[in-house]
C-alpha cells in the first residue's frame, strides 16, 4: 500500500537517516524510540507535511486518504465540532455518527476550546475518521491524559481498529504497553541520525515476555 | 488589537460633549462674529441644507467614493499583504516600494492622478486607493507572518482547497489585523476623500467645504463637518462594532467544560 524510501532529513544537523519500509493494509504499527529522536519528523514525512522530503520518497501516498491525529487537536477553534467534521467531507449524518462513536454525542455545536483535552482529542480523532482514512497517523495520542482518560481512548482506538480491518495505522508512543494493545508490528527508531533499528511483527511470545523489557535491553551496539 | 478596552464609560460622552457645546455657545454669543457661529446657527444651517436635499446629495457622493475606495484598497492591500507575509521573495520585491508609498504625502498622489488622468472620478478614487493600499498591506503582512503553522499542516493533511484555506483558516486568524486595517483605513480614507473632492470634484462634502471656504461661511463648514462625523460614528456603531463582536465570539468560551 505504501513504500517508504526516505533518504534522510536535516535540520541543520542530520536528524533522520535513510528509512526504508513498506506498509500494508491492516498493518498496525507502533513507532517507539527515545524522545526527540525524530518520530514526529518521520510521521510528518509520511504524511507529506515535510516539503524537503520529495513525494517520490513515499510511494503510494497520493492514492491514500490520510487521517492525522496531531498532538494538539488542531481543530479550527472558530468552528463547531460539526462544522470541523463537515469541512473534511462528512455529511450531517456522518458527523453525528462519528461524534457518537467517540463518545461526544450532543457536542456537535460546541467549539473545540470549550472541551477538555481528552474530549478535544477524541473530536480530532472523529475528524481523522471522517475522511475514511486508508492510513491513520497518531502522534502520541495518550500524552498528557490522565490514566483513566488514556485508557478510555486506548479502548476507543482499539475498537476503531477492529471495525476497520483494512485501515493501516502508525502510532507514535513512548509506551511499549500501548503497542501490546494496539499494534501488530513494531518500529523502533534510534541512532544518530535515526534509523529504524527494528521493524518486526509483534509475536505473541514477545508480548508475553514483556515488550518493554525487551526494548530496554536493546543496545544500539547489538543491532 | 482589542481596541475597545481603553474606552471610558458612556456617561463621560454625555457630560463632556454638552459641556463643550455650552462653552462654544457662550464664546460665540460673547464674540457675536460671523466667523464663529453659535451652535444654533449651525443646527439651523444643517436643517436647511438637509431640507433642500443638498446635504444628502453631497454626503451620498462622499460616502460612495469612500465605499468604493475602501473596498478596492482592502481587497488589493489584503492580497498583497498575504503574499508578502508568506513569501520572502515577494516581500523583498515589494517592501522597498511600500516604504516609498508609505512616505509619499497623500496630496502628491492626488495631484499626480489629476494631472495624469484629468479631473475625473476614476483618478479621484485611484488616488485614495493608492494612498491606502500600503497601510493595509503592512498590517495584513504582520498577520500573515503570524499564521499558525500547525493549522497550515492540518489544512495540508486534510486537503483543504485554496478557497477553504483562505476562508476557514486564514481569514479568521487575520481578522484582528483586517479589523485594525479597516479602522485605520476608514479614518484615513474619509479624510483623503475630502481633499480629493476639494481639489477636483464638483460634488461631495469636500466640494461643499471648498465652496463655503470661498465665502467664509463658517456655519456651513461646521454643519457639514458635524454631518460627516455623525456618519462616521454611525458606521462604527452599526457596522464595525457588531462585526467585531460577532467574529470574536469564539475567543470567549462561555465556560470551560468538564
Amino acid at each position: 500500500m505504501l513504500e517508504l524510501r526516505i533518504a534522510g532529513r536535516d535540520f541543520g544537523q542530520p536528524v533522520l537517516g535513510e528509512v526504508f519500509a513498506t506498509i500494508a493494509r491492516g498493518d498496525r504499527i507502533c513507532l517507539l524510540g527515545p524522545s526527540g529522536i525524530g518520530k514526529t519528523t518521520l510521521l510528518n514525512a509520511i504524511a507529506g507535511l515535510d516539503k524537503s522530503v520529495p513525494d517520490e520518497a513515499v510511494i503510494g501516498r497520493d492514492k491514500l486518504r490520510v487521517g492525522y491525529l496531531f498532538q494538539e487537536h488542531r481543530l479550527l477553534p472558530w468552528r463547531s465540532l460539526d462544522a470541523n467534521l463537515k469541512l473534511v467531507g462528512a455529511s450531517d449524518q456522518e458527523a453525528k455518527t462519528l461524534l457518537e462513536q467517540v463518545g461526544l454525542s450532543g457536542y456537535g455545536h460546541y467549539l473545540p476550546d470549550q472541551l477538555s483535552l481528552g474530549m478535544a482529542r477524541r473530536a480530532a480523532l472523529a475528524r481523522c475518521l471522517a475522511v475514511k482514512p486508508d492510513l491513520l497517523l497518531l502522534d502520541e495520542p495518550f500524552a498528557s491524559l490522565d490514566p483513566v482518560m488514556a485508557g478510555e481512548l486506548k479502548a476507543l482506538i482499539a475498537g476503531i481498529l477492529d471495525s476497520h480491518p483494512d485501515m493501516a495505522m502508525i502510532c507514535v508512543t513512548h509506551d511499549g504497553g500501548d503497542a501490546e494493545i494496539l499494534a501488530n508490528r513494531l518500529w523502533y527508531l534510534d541512532g544518530k541520525p535515526a534509523r529504524l533499528q527494528w521493524d518486526d511483527l509483534i509475536a505473541e511470545a514477545c508480548l508475553i515476555n514483556g515488550l518493554l523489557d525487551k526494548l530496554r535491553s536493546l543496545e544500539p551496539a547489538r543491532l | 488589537m482589542r481596541g475597545r478596552a481603553g474606552r471610558p464609560p458612556l456617561w463621560s460622552y454625555w457630560v463632556v460633549l454638552p459641556l463643550f457645546v455650552l462653552l462654544w455657545g457662550s464664546i460665540a454669543w460673547l464674540l457675536q462674529s460671523p466667523l464663529l457661529p453659535t451652535p444654533l446657527n449651525v443646527l439651523d444651517t444643517l436643517v436647511r441644507e438637509s431640507a433642500t436635499g443638498e446635504l444628502w446629495r453631497h454626503l451620498g457622493a462622499t460616502l460612495g467614493r469612500v465605499v468604493v475606495a475602501f473596498t478596492l484598497a482592502m481587497i488589493i492591500g489584503t492580497a498583497i499583504g498575504i503574499v508578502m507575509g508568506r513569501s520572502q521573495t515577494t516581500n523583498a520585491l515589494f517592501d522597498p516600494l511600500l516604504v516609498l508609498l508609505l512616505n509619499l504625502p497623500a496630496l502628491v498622489t492626488i495631484i499626480l492622478m489629476y494631472v495624469w488622468f484629468g479631473l475625473v472620478e476614476v483618478a479621484a478614487v485611484m488616488a485614495v486607493v493608492i494612498n491606502k493600499v500600503p497601510n493595509v498591506a503592512v498590517t495584513v503582512r504582520e498577520g500573515a507572518r503570524s499564521l499558525d503553522y500547525r493549522l497550515e499542516e492540518m489544512a495540508t493533511v486534510y486537503e483543504f482547497t485554496r478557497w477553504q484555506r483562505l476562508r476557514e483558516v486564514w481569514v479568521p486568524q487575520l481578522f484582528p489585523y483586517l479589523m485594525a486595517a479597516t479602522r485605520g483605513g476608514l479614518a484615513l480614507i474619509w479624510k483623503i476623500v475630502l481633499v480629493v473632492e476639494l481639489l477636483g470634484r464638483s460634488s461631495g462634502v469636500g466640494f461643499q467645504l471648498h465652496m463655503a471656504f470661498q465665502v467664509f461661511d463658517v456655519a456651513a463648514i461646521l454643519a457639514y463637518s458635524l454631518a460627516f462625523i455623525a456618519v462616521v460614528q454611525l458606521i462604527e456603531l452599526a457596522i464595525l462594532q457588531p462585526l467585531e463582536r460577532r467574529s470574536s465570539r469564539w475567543r470567549q468560551p462561555e465556560a470551560a467544560h468538564a
